[in-house]
């Protein structure tokens, strides 16, 4: 017992003032939170819903859309192709294949949310040969620390609340697809399951491929999912090409002109709503933690105090009684 | 029976078997019965109309795509979609306001320009169709859906 009891005092103030702090900023997270999931939530079953159309209407129309990219099996092409027109695309996609790959990190802007970004950036660093463009002070700290490149670095609001915040982002991927500079856009985001888990995804932006891993593309694959998840046969059948044809109306390359970009930014828009979900889910879970664990300290310290406060009492005691027998004596 | 559902970004407005829905394309206005061959098609702002029975369903919707698959099922991704007895008209009137006065400063961009023609259209749809239903009383109140 050599520390003394006033030190001890000290300490237990102290803890109990940052406990005061993170009890604080858990109750703010919280708050946060709510609204965060309720957005996401209401937008999952629209970006769902699209992302399903945007499957089957591409697995059922000829129609080469510069962002659909390659598909992947060429003999389902038609023949009535003219060849200068697949010389061209063969050249094009060869010039593809040299080019990189960029991956938008959305992460958050601020610390103290639990291994939040650092699971987001490792995520994002376990690929190789890719470009970054980040979007959260957080993801483009741990990026740069790593040496890799960051093609553009964009602010990211404490609040998303409109697609237009995200206009310039999306612009910026989709000319750099377009004009060859990415032959592949990602995006590395925290998938809100639960307010207790969040998962990291990657998900393929760009070039549009009907893949066969459910979670790539769907943003929000969770329990909680709203649209109904079909089994795999039934997903089969529905995206068998042929089975039924589309009318499309006014005409294939007006819809998906007007439907695709759109799908890029709803779909960009979706993962920085789950990102913000699971961040501050992910913050308020931390600060509660914290807020736990100051509590034991102060209480391990209070007893440490009347150990501390209880010898010294028996020692003056003890001390007197000496005293007092001494002078007896 | 169809059955419909409309979602837009901030929720699933609507979703129920129904028998019929009138939907504004950019190529007119088309009326969905059920076993109608499949069909996706961009939409216009106009107004989107549900029948269930003897109970009609006006909606204002501003754009998006219809996508009509087989076995009768339709989906509607609305970018935004109200239900008429949702649309408060005088805030409705004050929003088409503030885009005229929005129209009347200089516009440099072009994609400006189409964004605020989309929402005037869009507002004087809602306007409209509020309108057209309020003042005749013979909707239904609708099927909680």
């Amino acid at each position: 017992m050599a520390v003394s009891p006033k030190i001890i005092k000290r300490r237990i103030r102290s803890v109990s003032n940052t406990k005061k702090i993170t009890k604080a900023m858990e109750l703010v997270s919280a708050a946060k939170m709510r609204k965060a999931v309720a957005r996401t939530l209401a937008s999952r079953a629209y970006a769902g819903t699209a992302w399903e159309l945007v499957q089957r209407l591409t697995m059922r129309v000829d129609y080469q859309h510069p962002l659909l990219g390659n598909k992947q099996d060429e003999s389902t092409y038609s023949s009535s192709d003219s060849d200068d027109a697949s010389e061209e695309s063969r050249s094009s996609r060869q010039a593809r294949t040299v080019n990189k790959t960029a991956v938008i990190v959305i992460s958050s802007n601020r610390g103290l949310c639990g291994s939040f970004n650092a699971r987001i950036a490792g995520e994002a660093l376990k690929m190789k040969d890719v470009e970054y463009i980040t979007m959260g002070r957080k993801s483009r700290d741990i990026i740069r620390r790593n040496g890799a490149t960051i093609a553009a670095d964009f602010e990211k609001k404490d609040i998303t609340t409109s697609i237009a915040d995200l206009s310039p982002l999306t612009r910026l991927v989709m000319d750099g697809f377009l004009d060859g500079t990415y032959s592949r856009v990602s995006v590395v985001y925290m998938d809100f399951i639960s307010s207790l888990v969040q998962q990291s995804r990657v998900k393929q932006l760009l070039p549009f491929i009907a893949e066969e891993d459910e979670n790539l593309g769907v943003i929000g694959t969770s329990p909680r999912n709203l649209t109904p998840t079909l089994s795999s046969e039934e997903r089969e059948k529905l995206t068998k090409r042929g089975e039924y044809e589309y009318l499309i109306e006014p005409a294939p390359d007006v819809v998906l002109n007007d439907l695709l970009p759109r799908l890029v930014e709803l779909q960009l828009y979706q993962s920085v709503l789950e990102s913000e979900a699971s961040e501050h889910s992910a913050r308020m879970l931390a600060m509660r933690n914290a807020t736990d664990a100051a509590g034991d300290m102060m209480q391990e310290l209070t007893l440490m105090y009347n150990q501390a406060r209880q010898a010294g009492i028996t020692r003056e005691i003890a001390e007197i009684a000496g005293g007092k027998a001494a002078l007896e004596n | 029976m169809l059955h419909f559902k409309i979602v837009s970004p901030e929720r699933i407005v609507f979703e129920d078997d129904v028998d019929q829905v009138t939907i504004p394309t950019k190529d007119g206005e088309i009326t969905v019965l059920p076993n109608h061959l499949p069909l996706v098609a961009a939409l216009q702002a106009g107004e989107l109309l549900i029948k269930t029975g003897a109970a009609r369903i006006p909606m204002a919707i501003s754009g998006g795509f219809v996508e009509v698959q087989p076995k009768s099922q339709v989906i509607v991704l609305a970018d935004t979609a109200e239900k008429v007895e949702e649309i408060d008209l005088e805030r409705a009137e004050a929003a088409r306001q503030r885009a005229q006065m929005l129209a009347k400063d200089k516009i440099t961009e072009a994609s400006e320009y189409a964004a605020l023609a989309a929402k005037m259209e869009k507002e004087l749809v809602r306007l409209k169709i509020a309108r057209k239903y309020r003042r005749d009383h013979r909707v239904p109140t609708p099927v909680q859906g």
